[in-house]
């Protein structure tokens, strides 16, 4: 390591010493970001150098959470702001109403100009609502089945079977219970979060309607809580949450059966989640003709940055350059929102821990399905009720009409600011 | 400090009194004092008021200065007529009590059962309870997930154990103890973990306070009332309890500062959702939930100040509980 | 203690057995959190977990370098803010506890419930008007902005202050006043010597809650290179995706300075019992 940065000093040495007035002139941008869209960011400052010797990068990264607290803070105050800002879909909603953003959707950006370059469900994510494109998308993560292919032979159910339809499932599950002992899906609710989210259309919101107003009480959410209750009363849900300790256990020891999330969730499953499972897992669509999206990441330039022109340079080469967004693909498995890039070959190599499956043609065919749902800066406290209250419902046997009477009233309570 | 200087200036330099110098001792504590109160006129004192001025407007932070919008008291009314809000206190105050009170229940005869009876080994056994004290969050969330994991979990496996513990076909046990898993994120669960956390993390900070404490006693009024016939428990009754109140009252003081700001171990612990039913989301947390996720900085200003009286109202309360015994 | 006692009683035996069990519960986080430090992810996310030391903890170490190349200078970081919050909160604080404490003088009560009320306020919502008054000094992501508002805490002036007053008699300092000694010089040889178990206890608090505090950095430290210790370590918790094996490797490393001011300040508790001695 020592080494190293003795030849970075000396470098620097030569190349101030042959260039002294251009050293001067390098400017430095900060990009601001968490893990793991970190690692893309990092792989790209040196192809990036390359092409731009004068332009130095900085990054800082922050766990997810910290990063937008950071950068909440640093919007408030318009100090600490770095010239690129990497945002979550999950805070998109919020930043992009804010105003604390560039609109890069107007010169000297113009970026409107590339936006059928992009999965098409992406870019109304980063539309304000005064139609201002707050953020330019840089990978997404389509919603697949997982399932222990293994398991479901043994207990004799089909890829159809599970993705017909949700009562399908439900009693698929039934099967693969009685025969191996696993459960179908480690946690009710998920089956909750992909009903409420199939069979909308471009520009309709989850949790509230144009107005605003909430529309958690509606035959969407009513049927969402009757399959989650239902696949509940069968006993196939395990109840465990995501990312817990239990939830990588029941994977290794063959305790789940199925596993609806983003693609990406098969890369973790091979390198750390359940190696010892690699192999036995296939990926389907989601049941009953469903389309969602997990996670996705953007990048924009606060209104206040100080270099805003070596921001949208950079930007632009992280996200509308075909090779970078191949390269974050192939090596971090990065699902590119840059179409594009999705046209690589890679998209047809074989993925090991699914037994060779070609699953990434399968997921771009998802990508394209996905409808551009509306994002509402109240989604997230919307989500964190209806949750509480399917909770009820399973856990306490709450009348389903009852618990989301009770869910929009709070709801409209606490989004009083609209 | 110009300002408590002056008025000192004035109030010694009263009419009645011929013009003398001020003795160093008169104007001294004014200058040993000041450190405090120009480092909060400085960095504190803006604070402060800009969150009170906050607490009376609607501001999503991400907009900028700029964003604000007087809203009157509308914040105190949310908040007062919250139930999330409600809930939050009164988790708060629930862990307070059964973190808090089992710490110095705890704390206080650990001290002096190793001031008095660990010779060598009291600093190595004292050392050991405050590691929890020292060891980093990030720690302690992996390690507590994993041991009350509910099907795998160590906690569960030696709980139900005993439960299942059969002596002649019969249970004796069962029925204090659970005979199948528990499911430790269930609501009714949440906060007895998180107090025991709490309370695992802090009784080594209260056993050295109390020890530090101890170790001003002097030793001859032990031998004193050795030589008059006190047994050990007297002696702790009459001598080391009486003596240890400036220290008890120090360290409640602390312990109820600190618990009705509880925050760290139950973000932890229900990775900042609070838990199911918000079972452990204290006041603090719906503080730090309203400001940076749902991007209300109003509300979560006047959540501040609500709590900020309530335990201002505490610590008065404790502060005549201790010096009425005086 | 100079007792000497023959016979342990039944009563005495439950209590060191008590004692003891219960330092294995508070032993165990420590415990796994080095164990986890030379586990790979897999093998710490399985339960039970991993209880006794396995191989990976050079792996886990040259992934934590590699994530964050800055690991040691933020490390340094951390030395070198806790060392001048905890020396400077030492001096302030004592200084005005005794001031407390010692001397009668004007809105002395009234001072010392300002003081007290300062520590009531949850802290969340004064994270933007700091960051504010950071900015504005132009002291945004310098050391000096964690050091400085952080010199001189309300809870080490109370407890001092409570210390004080009950180890330290007046007539000592009013003594070496008529001696004709100073005021700074009556702190400074006279009360400074006699408080050093809670200055102990003091440093040790405050070196540890500097070294943790994650808040405060969070706002004004924007460089990676600049990160203390928990800023950088948080740093590596993405969704799901995290290196818990660096991440406790970087959490044991950190701790270890912790442990070492333990040693030492519970050497300063023994120091206090013998000038307890003095004193009686």
């Amino acid at each position: 390591m020592r080494v190293l940065i003795k030849r970075r000093v000396i470098a620097a040495a030569v190349v101030a010493g042959l260039c002294g007035s251009a050293a001067d002139a390098a400017t430095t941008i900060t990009v601001a970001a968490f893990p793991a869209l970190d690692a893309a960011v990092k792989a790209a400052i040196p192809l990036y150098k390359k092409l731009h010797p004068d332009v130095e990068i900085k990054l800082v990264s922050l766990a997810y959470a910290d990063h937008h607290v950071a950068m909440t803070t640093s919007l408030a105050t318009g100090a600490n702001l770095p010239d690129v800002m990497a945002v979550e879909v999950g805070f998109i909603g919020k930043f992009a109403e804010s105003g604390g953003l560039e609109d890069l959707g107007k010169p000297p950006y113009n970026a409107a100009q590339f936006k059928d370059k992009f999965a098409r469900f992406t870019v109304p994510q980063a539309t304000g609502p005064n139609g201002s494109l707050a953020a330019i998308p840089a990978d997404i993560g389509p919603g697949t089945l997982l399932y222990r292919k293994d398991l479901m032979d043994k207990a004799g159910v089909t890829e159809a079977d599970l993705t017909k339809s949700w009562e399908s499932y439900i009693e698929s599950g039934k099967k693969l219970k009685a025969a191996t002992g696993a459960y179908l899906v480690a946690s009710a609710a998920d089956i909750k979060d992909i009903y409420i989210r199939s069979g909308l259309k471009d520009g309709e919101g989850v949790y509230f309607d144009k107005a605003g107003k909430s529309v958690v009480d509606t035959p969407r959410f009513v049927k969402a809580f009757e399959l989650a209750k239902a696949a509940h009363t069968a006993g196939v849900d395990g109840k465990i949450s995501a990312w817990s300790n239990e939830w990588s256990e029941g994977f290794k020891r063959g305790q789940i059966g199925t596993q609806m999330m983003g693609a990406w969730l098969a890369g973790h499953l091979q390198t750390w989640l359940a190696p010892n499972t690699k192999g036995a897992w296939r990926a389907a669509q989601l049941p009953a003709g469903a389309f969602a999206s997990w996670g996705g990441s953007f990048y924009a330039i606060p209104t206040k940055a100080a270099n805003k022109t070596e921001a949208w340079e950079f930007i632009k080469f992280l996200t509308l350059d075909k090779k970078m967004q191949i390269e974050s693909f192939r090596k971090l498995d990065a699902f590119p929102a840059l179409i594009e890039a999705q046209n690589d070959p890679f998209i047809d190599q074989p993925i090991d821990v699914l037994g060779g499956q070609k699953a990434r043609q399968l997921w771009k065919v998802a990508a394209e399905k996905i409808p551009a749902i509306d994002v509402d800066k109240y989604d997230s406290i919307a989500q964190e009720i209806v949750n509480a209250e399917l909770e009820k419902v399973i856990e306490q046997n709450k009348d389903i009409p009852k618990a989301l009477a009770d869910a929009k009233a709070l709801i409209e309570r606490r989004a009083r600011r609209r | 400090m110009e300002a408590p200087m002056s008025i000192d200036r004035s109030g010694a330099a009263a009419p009645a009194k011929s013009r003398r110098r001020l003795q160093p001792w008169e104007w001294a504590p004014y200058v040993f004092i000041s450190p405090f109160f120009i480092l909060f006129l400085c960095f504190g004192l803006f604070p402060l008021l800009f969150s009170v001025w906050l607490s009376f407007h609607s501001w999503d932070a991400a907009t900028g200065l700029g964003g604000m919008t007087w809203v009157g008291i509308e914040n105190y009314e949310f908040v007062l007529g919250d139930e999330w809000f409600h809930k939050s206190l009164f988790n708060t105050f629930w862990l307070a009590i059964a973190s808090g009170l089992p710490q110095h229940l705890v704390a206080i005869p650990l001290a002096f059962f190793a001031h008095t009876y660990l010779a060598k080994y009291r600093n190595t056994v004292v050392g050991i309870y405050f590691l929890p004290f020292i060891t980093s969050s990030v720690a302690i969330a992996l390690v507590f997930n994993s041991l009350f994991s509910r099907d795998f979990g160590i906690v569960n496996v030696v709980l139900t154990s005993i439960g299942n513990f059969e002596v002649a076909g019969l249970h004796p046990l069962s029925w204090l103890f659970p005979t199948t898993n528990i499911d430790w994120g269930q609501p009714q669960y949440t906060k007895p973990m998180i107090a025991f956390v709490v309370f695992w993390r802090y009784v080594g900070w209260n056993t050295v306070l109390y020890l530090s404490a101890l170790q001003t006693i002097p030793h001859d009024l032990y031998e004193a009332a050795t030589i008059d016939g006190a047994s050990r428990r007297q002696q702790f009754w009459y001598i080391t309890l009486p003596l240890l109140k400036p220290m008890m009252f120090l360290a409640v003081t602390m312990t109820i500062i600190g618990n009705l700001q509880l925050f760290e171990e139950p973000f932890i612990i229900t990775s900042g959702t609070g838990g199911l039913d918000q079972a452990g989301k204290t006041a603090a947390m719906h503080m730090y939930n309203t400001a940076f996720v749902d991007s209300d900085f109003g509300t979560a200003s006047a959540v501040a100040w609500v709590l900020f009286m309530l335990i201002a109202l505490l610590t008065v309360v404790n502060n005549k509980i201790f010096s009425q015994k005086d | 203690m100079a007792i000497v006692t023959k016979r342990v009683s039944p009563t005495r035996w439950f209590a060191y057995f008590t004692v003891a069990a219960g330092s294995i519960i508070m032993l165990a986080p420590f415990w796994f959190m080095f164990v986890f430090a030379t586990h790979t992810n897999t093998e710490i996310l399985s339960v039970p977990p991993p209880v006794w030391f396995g191989d990976a903890f050079i792996g886990n170490l040259n992934l934590l370098l590699d994530k964050l190349p800055f690991f040691w200078k933020n490390l340094g970081w951390s030395f070198y803010i806790a060392i001048a919050v905890t020396a400077l909160n030492l001096f302030f604080c004592s200084l005005a506890g005794y001031a407390f404490a010692m001397y009668h003088f004007k809105y002395k009560e009234r001072l010392f419930a300002v003081i007290m009320a300062t520590v009531m306020l949850p802290s969340f919502v004064g994270m933007i008007p700091t960051a504010l008054v950071m900015s504005w000094l132009g002291w945004m992501n310098q050391p000096k902005a964690l050091i400085i508002p952080g010199a001189c805490g309300a809870f080490g002036i109370f407890m001092m202050r409570q210390y004080i007053s009950s180890a330290i008699p007046r007539e000592l300092t009013e003594a070496a006043r008529i001696d004709g000694c100073s005021e700074f010089g009556i702190y400074w040889r006279i009360v400074l010597p006699l408080i050093t178990p809670a200055l102990g206890t003091l440093g040790l608090v405050t070196f540890i809650g500097t070294w943790n505090n994650f808040a405060g950095p969070l706002i004004v430290i924007r460089d990676m290179e600049m990160f203390t210790v928990p800023l950088a370590l948080r740093a590596l918790q993405g969704t799901g995706q995290v290196p818990w094996g660096a991440i406790s490797a970087g959490s044991a490393i950190a701790v270890l300075p912790l442990l070492v001011i333990f040693v030492i300040s519970s050497r300063r508790l023994i120091a206090g019992l013998t000038s307890g001695a003095i004193k009686g």
